[in-house]
């Protein structure tokens, strides 16, 4: 399994740097505003091919770039019932909180678990090459902290079962 | 102001003669023939070649286009791993570009097709092109 | 000073564009935001001498007349502002220029005898000012057609009467900027025979899609290159010559200036310059002009680490910082010192709030 998710990350920067690539653009469609041509959708030629690097059914990232933003959308994996409850209490619990993670979307696009929509102001403030690193990493990190809260679980599910077991002995 | 959201399409290379749906079909399934043949003999690298040759383009060949990706899927998942770096390094730049977008619009159906298998021409190409062909498959609103 | 010559102007802001006065002594640059900052030369350092203050959002372009010391400034708040240095007091003093548009201004120039300047627009259309003695302001005419997007970079051939104009809808035109009572009758042997304002003289598209990014003319006015997002170069020897297009193996390049008839230097997001080279028949890319500080590989990530990492993370090295002058991408190539017809200095700044030197 994990054989595969060196070369699924590697597409994952790449893409991911390639589409990084934005500029200031001010609006064509509101006098005076400058908003995200990816969210706007109002003019289409600032909008870039968007697409999918997959790992498998259960994993795959979709890339929507633009002039000046682009979305990345991530579909955790998820094996079974727990690990679907654990992803979706996860992603919630980082959705509640999005103003601390800048570039978190609020919501996820439909299809996926979690959105980050990343800004020409957000690329001006912060290193390309750290904002990518950022996304690398928690992607890797999603899937530890999912399978190690399911080894929790499931071991105090084991201890509670002994206990409550252990008065019948 | 008058609003050019509708002239989307105008935005797309025109120069490319449409081709009737029949057409089109036509030569997909002598390509796939060929394409067959070539990996039936062991032959990957014509394999590659032959699929990537002239694709479908436009918005209205959409059918055509599904077809056409079968066939490239079958001439990229024939070769073994080891085999795909040398098949790369035969290709002219222009046809790595069109690879990549085959590439990634097959990682977009990865219950129909291997995403290993696809990763690994990714990651090859990538080797060869650099960033530049992606960069080209995100800009070029002549699709696969 | 050993070349090339790093100065940090800003740290943690972008330097959204650069322009050096005449005899490089002085340099205006935007710090991201509504205001116009000059600075001095002194010693080998710059120093803030002034900051211009009218503009009330975000500064995009800045020239600076080498010969009639004027400043030409736009902002996305749809004004442009020409400064005129008072030499009682020693300030600039702002112009109002009424460029009749309703979105942005993204990008502004001087004509070659500094006569006229053109400001590229979000309003679809290139703006064509000239200053009218008698009214005592500067008249703007407009370029619409064929125009279908925001326009993203011009340059004026050194004839004075054409422009060329990168723009979002994937083009890059040449027009005719003729205006009557400032311009002798021209004719362009290369061009076109009839230049009346307005005029489309050529249209090219980029191979693989993506807007042009910036558009220039080489020297004699005779080849109009230009970058694309697809990340290649083209050049155009005339609305009938041939094209060519020299594939890049990078990410996309935003700005570009030719150097000599047959080279350009062009940067953009790998925060590096390229230089492009005609080499017989075709152009191509000879070189990357920033070398990186060859760095030797960091003794302290044992063997172990690196064979985590990149199973892990896909990477070998974790790289804080890039192996170039500049940080983050370039968004401005301008020439600093010419010999003859040759560029032998240029300057680049970006979003790293780095303005550097470079020698060729």
């Amino acid at each position: 399994m994990s054989n595969t998710l060196r070369p699924y990350l590697t597409a994952v920067r790449a893409t991911l740097t390639a589409a990084m690539c934005l500029e200031n653009f001010s609006s064509q469609v509101v006098e005076r505003h400058n908003k995200p041509e990816i969210e706007a959708q109002t003019t289409k030629e600032s909008l870039l091919t968007p697409v999918v690097i997959s790992r498998n059914e259960n994993e795959k990232v979709l890339i929507e770039p633009s002039i000046n933003s682009l979305r990345i959308s991530i579909k955790i994996k998820q094996a079974d019932d727990l690990e679907r409850v654990l992803a979706h209490m996860f992603t919630r619990f980082l959705m509640m909180r999005a103003e601390n993670f800048v570039i978190l979307r609020r919501k996820a696009i439909q299809g996926y678990d979690i959105s980050f929509l990343i800004t020409n102001f957000h690329t001006e403030a912060m290193f390309k090459h750290k904002l990518v690193d950022f996304i690398i990493q928690f992607m890797e990190e999603v899937d530890k902290e999912i399978s190690e809260m399911k080894l929790s679980i499931n071991a105090r599910a084991r201890i509670v079962a002994e206990s409550y077991l252990s008065q019948f002995s | 102001m008058a609003d050019f959201d509708d002239d989307y399409e105008d935005f797309v290379d025109t120069s490319i003669p449409a081709r009737s749906e029949y057409e089109l079909n036509a030569g997909i399934q002598d390509r796939s023939n060929q394409v067959r043949g070539f990996v039936s003999s062991g032959r990957f690298a014509e394999a590659v070649a032959k699929a990537l040759e002239d694709p479908p383009a436009g918005r209205d060949a959409q059918g055509a286009k599904d077809k056409n990706l079968q066939v490239v899927m079958e001439a990229l998942a024939a070769p073994r791993g080891t085999d795909i770096p040398v098949i790369v390094k035969q290709l002219a730049p222009y046809q790595l570009d069109t690879l990549m977008k085959f590439v990634y619009r097959g990682m977009a159906y990865p219950e129909a097709f291997n995403p290993s298998v696809l990763l690994t021409w990714h990651e090859k190409v990538t080797e060869v092109t650099g960033l530049g062909s992606i960069v080209r498959v995100l800009t070029d609103r002549q699709t696969v | 000073m050993s070349f090339p010559e790093v100065h940090q102007l800003l740290h943690g802001i972008p330097i959204t564009c650069h322009a050096f006065n005449k005899d490089r002594t002085q340099v205006a640059v935007s710090p991201n935001n509504h205001e116009v900052h000059i600075y001095r030369k002194a010693g080998t350092s710059w120093t803030l001498s002034q900051i211009l203050e009218e503009h009330d959002k975000l500064v995009t372009s800045i020239d600076w007349a080498p010969e009639t010391n004027k400043i030409v400034s736009c902002a996305q708040d749809r004004n442009a502002y020409v400064w005129t240095l008072d030499a009682a007091s020693g300030q600039w003093k702002p112009q109002l220029v009424l460029l009749r548009i309703n979105r942005a201004a993204t990008f502004v120039r001087w004509s070659p005898r500094e006569d006229k300047f053109a400001v590229a627009t979000g309003s679809r259309l290139i703006a064509i000012a000239h200053f009218d003695v008698d009214n005592d302001w500067y008249i703007t005419k407009h370029i619409r057609k064929p125009i279908r997007s925001t326009v993203l970079s011009i340059e004026w051939h050194p004839e004075n009467i054409l422009i060329a104009a990168g723009c979002a809808d994937m083009k890059a035109r040449v027009f005719s900027a003729y205006v009557k009572g400032i311009d002798a009758k021209a004719a362009n042997p290369v061009w076109g025979e009839k230049l009346p304002f307005g005029t489309v003289c050529g249209e090219f598209g980029t191979t693989n899609g993506g807007w042009v990014h910036d558009v220039a003319f080489s020297p004699s006015g005779n080849v109009l290159a230009w970058v694309g997002h697809d990340g290649n170069v083209s050049f155009s020897y005339g609305p009938q010559g041939p094209v060519f297009t020299a594939l890049s193996t990078g990410l996309p390049l935003v700005s570009l200036s030719f150097v000599a008839e047959d080279a350009v230097v062009a940067a953009g997001h790998d925060c590096i310059p390229f230089l492009f080279k005609m080499t017989g028949q075709q152009w191509e890319i000879v070189d990357r002009i920033d070398k990186g500080n060859a760095k030797s590989a960091s003794t302290e990530n044992s063997a172990m680490d690196m064979f985590k990492k990149m199973a892990s993370r896909a990477q070998t090295t974790a790289d804080v910082e890039l192996n170039s002058r500049h940080q983050n991408t370039i968004t401005s190539v301008r020439p600093y010192l010419t010999q003859g017809d040759r560029v032998t200095m240029f300057s680049t700044s970006g979003v790293d709030g780095k303005l550097i030197i470079w020698r060729l």
